[in-house]
């Protein structure tokens, strides 16, 4: 077992970390585990890596970061970074198609190992923090691993995530070699040697420990957007909403207030007043499409859920309005309330849904939170 | 009396009359009744304005009719050929007050107008030897032939009419004089170097008191000047003709009535002379050979003297050629447009290069020979202050400026005189010696102005594509051993 910490978090750092920053091949090595991952939290700083390379990944971090958010520095990997990316490092191996065959068990321990992992992990404490750990993992459902099949006059053979050797490939008009490559996304790989939807469970409770990500990759297929803990805590915050703000507005808008809808309205049925984070985002997002800042596309048809982000933010951003604490102009708030109150979720939004539902959810949005707008 | 003829009816009573494509009533041939002969007039007057009869003169008869109670009226019968012939004749007929009439062979009926636009048909047809039987809405009439009308005749008995703008007419006009004042006016355009043919062309005698044919001179002038048109207009026994078509003439200050151009009824080889005042026409059926005006040149013979002195021997001709000089000139030189500047001048030249405006450099033109170099400029040669001037007194060939060529000969004789080819430009300096430069050796100045500037490659190099972000593509790596959860859960406990 390799026990040298510092050569696990120069491997973990060019293998993985590296790579998903500044793209590449990725080469996840051996397991690291729960114990050596939250040893690698220790480090807290950068590998002896060139310091080519580290320049290199700092300013794809920066260039990250800044697309959302004005800042020069982001620090070397803090300990819980590290933490994650040991985990997302065991999350991948545990996808390995190496353990398909004989190590299934193998791969089950990985992906517990990993699970375990990312629990240890804790929400950002500030939304530095959270946009550091975004500038690592924003690209983590961009992963990909490309198959190749090589087929020649008398055999056929599939190298998955691995370079066919030349030696298959010579001679390709006499042998009348066939190469053909497929990339396959992180959640479509096959074989599998675990449970596909445990894969899933962990990388949505990883997502969770990046709440920026998560947030910028709402419009995502799977794992499906719902407000973990950090995320609601991140736009509770004023920063944090307006960079989730700036995140969201480069996602399609239509895909956004559907994946937003989904989520607000399971989040309401389960708390109420932890959701009303969620609530005041989905108002600003009203305010600014009744503004003219965005809104969803001309032409389609929204979904229900879309209809439902809108009129619950619509509903929120009225409360907001008449709301003691609104700066808005008498002109400016009889204009948007003339909108807003055309969307609202009493109008529209709501009407789609099961009459049980709707009984629920009006009773919920009209009971009003205890600390809306709370600052962190 | 006829009716109308109505939309979509197919059955007509007229013998010879059907409708065409666009259903109207058309006979093969077309009629247009006059009431007199200057109607006649008229309507040929009318039509050869802007038609030509000569499709229609293969068809034409004209006949003088007589109905059976003694009225005589003339008849234009052509070949209706289609509706659009017929409709424009049956216009001209309304001008001049004639009716339009359309059949094949003897009854006619009266053709179209504005009332019935398809035409009329007889509705009772007249049962008659009469060659012609007339329909109209207003009368049925049969006529004989009195007599027919031949168009040449006719159009030989109008008399022109006086117009004297015909006088001012360019163009070719025909002399006719009469025998004794023939050779005469012939001397006379021959020394006036007119040019021109002549014949004499004879007519019969005009009474039986003459005992011999009258002759005329006849004279074709292509071009007669414009000083002896008063001559040949009022000088008695001189008639002066307009051609008027190929064949036909008219006297000068007459026109026609009808445009004869229109009317192809004369023999181009022949020469029919229409004279105005009521003279009869002068016709030759075959004009005879014409002669050039300078074949009747008079002449005298040498009376006096041997018939020839003949030489007894030849000699060479005695040389006496001279040498060219070139001897500087009082008169004020001009337009020099080229210069030599010597080779000590050269560096001088590099330095006025600079001071050059970009219209003389564009323009000046340079060639480097061991004598220096030699600058032309179309343009002028004066902002270039330096060498020695040359003008060009002749393409290709240049004399000092303020200078000239003894003996004072034409500048093409002494260009020609030194016998250099085109290609060549000559270039005489004070002292008489030539040179000479290859036109094509001189390069514009703003092409050889420069020194090739020297330069340094320098390599780009690649820009890093930084904000373009690579694939995170996943490779397949060994797992190892993998940690079992206690062991691993009790190092964390530990840890």
């Amino acid at each position: 077992m390799e026990t040298d910490v510092d050569a696990i978090a120069l491997r973990l750092f060019q293998g993985v970390m590296a790579p998903l920053v500044l793209g590449g091949s990725l080469r996840p090595g051996r397991a690291i585990g729960t114990a050596t991952a939250r040893a690698l939290g220790s480090v807290a700083s950068m590998p002896p890596v060139d310091p080519e390379t580290i320049a290199r990944v700092q300013r794809a971090r920066v260039r990250r970061a800044r697309l959302l958010v004005p800042i020069d520095d982001l620090g070397p990997p803090s300990a819980a970074e590290w933490v994650l990316a040991g985990a997302l490092h065991d999350l991948l191996q545990s996808m390995n198609p190496q353990l398909a065959t004989f190590r299934r068990g193998a791969a089950g321990r990985l992906v517990a190992l990993a699970r375990r992992t990312v629990d240890s992990v804790g929400a950002p404490r500030s939304v530095r923090e959270t946009v550091s750990r975004h500038a690592w993992f924003a690209r983590l459902l961009e992963v990909t691993r490309t198959d190749t099949t090589v087929s020649w006059w008398s055999e056929r053979r599939v190298f998955l995530g691995v370079d066919p050797p030349p030696r298959l490939q010579a001679w390709p008009g006499l042998r009348r070699v066939r190469v053909t490559r497929s990339s396959r996304r992180l959640l479509e790989l096959a074989p599998l040697a675990i449970d596909r939807e445990l894969a899933v469970d962990v990388l949505g409770r990883f997502l969770a420990r990046t709440p920026l990500t998560d947030l910028a990759t709402c419009t995502r297929t799977e794992p499906a957007f719902t407000w973990a803990s950090a995320t609601l805590a991140l736009v509770a915050t004023r920063a944090g909403r307006t960079i989730g703000m700036r995140a969201l507005a480069r996602l399609p808008d239509g895909e956004v207030d559907a994946a937003l809808g989904r989520a607000t309205r399971d989040a309401l049925v389960k708390n109420r007043h932890a959701a009303s984070p969620a609530l005041e985002l989905l108002a600003e997002r009203a305010i600014a499409e009744a503004l003219g800042h965005g809104g969803m596309a001309a032409g389609t048809p929204p979904t229900e859920e879309a209809t439902f982000a809108r009129g619950v933010g619509a509903a929120a951003a009225l409360r907001i309005l008449e709301g003691p604490e609104s700066g808005w102009s008498a002109d400016d708030r009889r204009k948007l309330r003339g909108i807003l109150a055309t969307w609202s979720v009493t109008n529209t939004g709501v009407a789609a849904l099961a009459n049980d539902e709707r009984r629920r959810l009006l009773r919920i949005l009209e009971t009003r939170p205890e600390t809306d707008g709370r600052e962190r | 009396m006829v009716e109308r003829i109505a939309l979509h009816q197919t059955r007509l009573h007229t013998p010879g009359l059907s409708l065409d494509s666009k259903g109207v009533a058309l006979g093969a041939k077309g009629l247009i009744l006059l009431p007199s002969i200057d109607r006649l007039v008229m309507l040929l007057a009318a039509y050869t304005r802007e038609h030509s009869l000569e499709h229609i003169v293969p068809s034409l008869a004209m006949n003088l009719l007589k109905s059976k109670l003694g009225t005589r009226e003339i008849t234009f019968e052509f070949a209706a050929e289609s509706s659009d012939r017929m409709d424009r004749m049956a216009e001209i007929a309304r001008l001049v007050g004639g009716i339009a009439f359309t059949g094949t062979s003897r009854h006619f009926v009266q053709y179209r107008d504005s009332t019935a636009p398809f035409g009329y048909d007889a509705s009772h047809l007249v049962s008659t030897e009469a060659p012609y039987a007339l329909y109209h809405e207003r009368f049925s009439q049969t006529y004989d032939i009195e007599r027919r009308i031949d168009l040449r005749t006719l159009l030989l008995r109008l008399m022109p009419r006086v117009d004297p703008s015909t006088k001012l007419e360019p163009g070719t006009r025909f002399l006719v004089t009469e025998q004794g004042l023939g050779p005469a006016a012939v001397q006379y355009l021959v020394r006036s170097r007119v040019e021109g043919d002549v014949c004499v062309a004879e007519w019969p005698e005009e009474s039986a008191l003459d005992d011999s044919p009258v002759r005329r001179w006849v004279m074709r002038i292509p071009q007669l000047p414009e000083r002896m048109r008063q001559l040949v207009h009022t000088t008695p026994g001189i008639t002066c003709f307009v051609p008027a078509s190929p064949g036909v003439v008219v006297e000068s200050g007459y026109r026609h009535p009808v445009e004869l151009r229109a009317c192809p009824v004369f023999d181009p080889a022949a020469l029919v002379f229409l004279r105005g005042g009521g003279g009869d026409p002068w016709v030759i059926d075959r004009v005879a050979p014409m002669a050039p005006l300078s074949t009747f040149a008079r002449f005298e013979m040498r009376t006096k003297g041997e018939d020839a002195a003949v030489a007894v021997r030849t000699t060479q001709a005695a040389i006496t050629q001279v040498p060219v000089r070139v001897v500087p000139s009082n008169a004020r030189w001009r337009d020099a447009t080229a210069t030599l500047i010597a080779p000590e001048e050269l560096p001088l030249f590099r330095r006025l290069a600079y001071a050059l405006p970009r219209a003389v450099v564009a323009k000046a033109r340079i060639a480097m020979t061991t004598r220096g170099a030699f600058v032309r400029s179309e343009a002028g040669i004066e902002s270039m202050p330096l060498g020695s001037f040359f003008v060009e007194i002749h393409p290709n060939f240049y004399l000092p400026a303020g200078y000239r060529v003894t003996p004072a000969l034409a500048p093409d004789v002494v260009a020609r005189a030194f016998g250099a080819p085109p290609s060549q430009v000559v270039f005489v300096g004070t002292d008489g010696q030539a040179w000479t430069v290859e036109e094509r050796a001189f390069s514009t100045l703003e092409s050889v102005l420069l020194e090739a500037p020297s330069w340094e490659p320098l390599a780009a190099q690649a820009i890093e594509q930084s904000l373009s972000e690579a694939l995170i593509e996943l490779k397949v790596v060994a797992v190892g051993p993998v940690p079992k959860l206690v062991d691993d859960a009790a190092t964390k406990a530990g840890g």
